[in-house]
This record gives C-alpha cells, sequence and structure tokens, in this order.
C-alpha cells in the first residue's frame, strides 16, 4: 500500500516536471527563471495541508487519545515543516535573479518563514520531552495553537506590510494566470502531495516501530 | 495552603523587583544600542516598547509555576478537584496584574526618558496594552505549564511563545504607532479586532486544553 | 530579461537533495529499527521469559541512531 503510494508520487514527480519543463512556456516578463515556481508554490500549499492534517490528528488524539493519532500528527507537521524549508529555500533562490535580494521581508516570505520557525518549535518540544504520553499530550496542545495561530500570522504579516506601503513590492506569480500555467502548478501540487502523504506514512511506520522498540 | 499564599507573594515581589530592574536595564541598553539620533530613537519607539514588554513577559510568564515547581507542589495541581481552568484563569490573573505593573512602569520610564508626549492617546494606547497583554499572557500561561516539566524549560519556553506571538507584535505595535502620532483609534481598527481574534482563541484553546496539560 | 538557468538548476537540486535527503533518514531509521525489533524478538523466542530470569534491559540494546 505504502509503496503503492510512493511509486504512484514518482510518477506524478516525472510528470510535474515534464509540466514545468516541457508543457509550460517560458514566461514573459521573468524568462525561465519563473520554472522556479513549478516547486516553490506546491511546496507550501502541501505544508499547509499537512498542518492542517496536524491540526485534525492532534485534535482526534486529545479526544480518543490513540496512540495513532499522535503518530499522525507528529509526522504530519514534520513532513509539513519539510516543504516549508523548501520553500522558503527556493523562494530565496528565486528572489535573487528577480528581485536583486536572497530575502526580503514582503508579506509572503515573512508570514512563510513565521510558521517555519513555529513548528521547528513544535518539533524541538517532540524532542525535549522524554515521557511518551506526556510528550503527546503537549505536542498535540501546541500543534493546535500553531496551526489555529497561522491565519493570524497571515493577516498581521500581511496588514504590516501593505497598508500604508507604496506598491511597489514586486510580488511573484502573476494576478492572471494562463490555464497551462495554473496546470503546471496543481501536477506538481498532486506530484508534492503524493509525496508528503508516503512521507507521512513511512514516517508514522518509524514512529511505531520505535515506540515499540522502546517499551 | 495559607503558606502556599504567602510564599507566593513574597515570590510575586521578587519577580515584580526583578522585571521592574530589568525594565530600567533594558531602557539603557535601547539608549546605547541605538545611539543619540532623536529621530531614529522616535521611529522605533513603539517596536522597543513592544520589544520591552514582551521580554519582561517572557521573564515573568517563565516563572509563572516556579513555586510549584520547586516545592513539589506539582501533584498537589495534578490531584486538585475540579475543573483545572480555574487554575488557569487564576494564575493568568495573577500575571496579568504582574505585567500590568511592570507595563505601566516602563511606559512612564519611556515617557520621561525618551520624552514622549502621550496627549489623548493614553486611552486607546491603555486600550491597546490591554489587548496585547492578556494575548501575550493567555498563551505564556498555558505553555509555562508545559514547559514546567520539562528539561531546559528556559530555553525551550522563549523558544515557544515568541513565534507564536508574532501577530500579537505586529499589532501592538502598529497600533502603539499610529496612537503615537495622534491618528484616532478608529484608524487601527482593524489591528484592534485581530488583537481580539487572537485572544479569542489564546483564551479558548488555554481554557479547553489547560486540563490536558495537567494531567501529568 | 536573461534566462538564470543555473538558479533554477540550483532550486530544483537543492528541493532533490531536501527531500532526498529525508527519504534516506527514513529509510535508514526503518532498517535499524526493524533489525532491533527482528533481534528482540529472535531474543525472545529463545529465552521464553520464566518466573525470576530477568529480561534483557532495555539499556543492554545499541542505541538509536
Amino acid at each position: 500500500m505504502m509503496a503503492v503510494l510512493g511509486w504512484l508520487a514518482g510518477v506524478a514527480l516525472v510528470a510535474g516536471l515534464a509540466m514545468g519543463f516541457g508543457v509550460a512556456p517560458r514566461e514573459v516578463t521573468q524568462g525561465n527563471v519563473q520554472r522556479i515556481m513549478y516547486v516553490h508554490v506546491p511546496a507550501v500549499w502541501v505544508a499547509y495541508l499537512a498542518f492542517a492534517v496536524g491540526l485534525t490528528a492532534s485534535i482526534a488524539y486529545l479526544a480518543r487519545r490513540r496512540p495513532g493519532a499522535d503518530r499522525l500528527a507528529h509526522a504530519a507537521c514534520e513532513v509539513g515543516t519539510v516543504f516549508l524549508g523548501i520553500n522558503i529555500v527556493t523562494g530565496a533562490i528565486w528572489g535573487k535573479p528577480t528581485w536583486g535580494t536572497w530575502w526580503t521581508w514582503d508579506a509572503r516570505l515573512t508570514s512563510v518563514a513565521v510558521v517555519f520557525v513555529m513548528f521547528l518549535a513544535y518539533l524541538l518540544l517532540r524532542a525535549a520531552v522524554e515521557d511518551r504520553e506526556r510528550g503527546a499530550r503537549y505536542a498535540a496542545v501546541l500543534g493546535i495553537v500553531a496551526a489555529l495561530n497561522i491565519p493570524l500570522v497571515h493577516f498581521s504579516v500581511y496588514w504590516w506590510r501593505t497598508l500604508h506601503q507604496p506598491p511597489s513590492l514586486l510580488k511573484p506569480g502573476a494576478s492572471t494566470m494562463p490555464p497551462v500555467i495554473l496546470a503546471a502548478l496543481l501536477v506538481n501540487f498532486a506530484a508534492l502531495a503524493l509525496l508528503g502523504a508516503y512521507f507521512v506514512a513511512r514516517r508514522t511506520r518509524v514512529l511505531a516501530a520505535e515506540e515499540e522498540v522502546l517499551a | 495552603m495559607a503558606w502556599k499564599d504567602l510564599v507566593i507573594e513574597r515570590r510575586s515581589k521578587e519577580t515584580l523587583n526583578a522585571l521592574l530592574f530589568f525594565s530600567l536595564a533594558l531602557l539603557f541598553v535601547f539608549q546605547f544600542a541605538l545611539g543619540p539620533d532623536r529621530e531614529r530613537l522616535a521611529s522605533v519607539l513603539p517596536g522597543l516598547l513592544w520589544l520591552g514588554f514582551i521580554l519582561s513577559g517572557v521573564l515573568g510568564l517563565g516563572r509563572a509555576f516556579v513555586v510549584e515547581r520547586e516545592n513539589d507542589c506539582w501533584e498537589l495541581l495534578l490531584l486538585a478537584p475540579g475543573d483545572k481552568s480555574a487554575i488557569y484563569l487564576g494564575k493568568l490573573a495573577g500575571s496579568l496584574v504582574l505585567m500590568a505593573v511592570v507595563e505601566a512602569l516602563m511606559l512612564g520610564l519611556f515617557v520621561v526618558f525618551f520624552n514622549i508626549d502621550l496627549g489623548a492617546a493614553l486611552p486607546g494606547l491603555a486600550l491597546v496594552i490591554a489587548l496585547g497583554t492578556v494575548g501575550i499572557a493567555a498563551v505564556g500561561t498555558l505553555f509555562a505549564a508545559m514547559t514546567a516539566q520539562v528539561r531546559a524549560r528556559e530555553l525551550l519556553f522563549p523558544v515557544l511563545l515568541l513565534p507564536v506571538l508574532v501577530p500579537v507584535l505586529l499589532g501592538t505595535v502598529k497600533a502603539t504607532e499610529a496612537l503615537l502620532l495622534q491618528e484616532p483609534l478608529a484608524a487601527v481598527a482593524h489591528w484592534l479586532k485581530l488583537l481580539v481574534a487572537a485572544d479569542v482563541v489564546y483564551l479558548a484553546v488555554g481554557l479547553l486544553t489547560f486540563d490536558v496539560i495537567l494531567e501529568g | 530579461m536573461p534566462d538564470n538557468w543555473g538558479f533554477v538548476a540550483a532550486a530544483y537540486t537543492l528541493a532533490a537533495v531536501i527531500l532526498g535527503g529525508y527519504w534516506r533518514m527514513l529509510v535508514r531509521k526503518e532498517r535499524a529499527l526493524t533489525a532491533l525489533v527482528r533481534d528482540d524478538h529472535t531474543s525472545r523466542s529463545r529465552h521464553p521469559s520464566r518466573p525470576g530470569h530477568p529480561r534483557p534491559e532495555p539499556a543492554s540494546r545499541p542505541p538509536l541512531p
């Protein structure tokens, strides 16, 4: 079952690359460097999907206390953090030729960075609590707080950057998106989502094995 | 229990004194780090003020459960009958009072040392400070209970708290900035709404999950 | 506008390295843990616990990577 997921992800990734480099056209204003978007944007979508799964699993764990829910929450938040890291890193590499700088405190980059740090702290808490049951409870609470905080972070950062600011910030991605670009984005999103699901499945299996060994 | 209350009162006075001296020290550090340029200082004052509030909040809240931990009263907390959220609210109220005192003093020091004219901004400012402080204390009390029994708690507590408090920091700083420029309260309505939303979320999660933290 | 293929390559390579690295970490952990679980089961079947017979302490197992 998990192997099927893995192979599906592999195929989808190839399809995604084909879409991103073969089918999608050379972008008019930015040139081919815009193709970075096909890994940068789907990565953050997958990350937020993962955090939503983490939120649900954390609530489910607090409600029923099933160890499976705790493992899912842990794995989902960890995988989400990995994909968010990819988003940040590819965003910086895109920013250098496009805006002339590796980093800028624009709304999207800043809010993603804050969410990234929040979930890094989640992983730190997981590592710091030795007792398994207590760690599960604490992490569930933190996971809920962090996930619910995501919209607050987005709004506060967006308002911080865009109100009373001259509208001169370059934003990645055109406001009108040609369908072929959207299609490439969606295919890559599906590919990364499948890969993320495969990672979560494997990670939960590793967590279960760890528990069995340490029992 | 009366002995415990006496210990708490003495500990609170210790904490209060320490935080007051911390505020003073922070003020000097800000002045020296930023130099004598009056205009630059004026532009970053709202940020500095809230930096001071949050840092003293982190210090004060980090000690919220120190009495229980050091005097082996943690089990007493766990075994306390009834709704544990009452403990949460009690700790929250205590922290709010402590932070209010420190913030009032810090604001006073800022007004004196940086020559701020509060004028008509004071009521609005008080509202923003109240909303922000509730948010800081609501999450802080929850996380303080969470880290009380964890190793490396002094490091983990600020690491957990500060990223989560970014929206509160942004909202309060921008609102304070506008109010100090004598803008009307209506101009910062969206920030106030954000702070209220954050406070509601943090209080709700705190009330609903505090007894989960105190399970053991 | 120049094409900056170097940056494109760098971005995709870095993403692949991060994802590949995470995958390798998962595979390695799984191998180590299944080996430990196997040893644990073999030793338990060879030495079924009897009253008074102490079971191997967890501390005697090799530490997890």
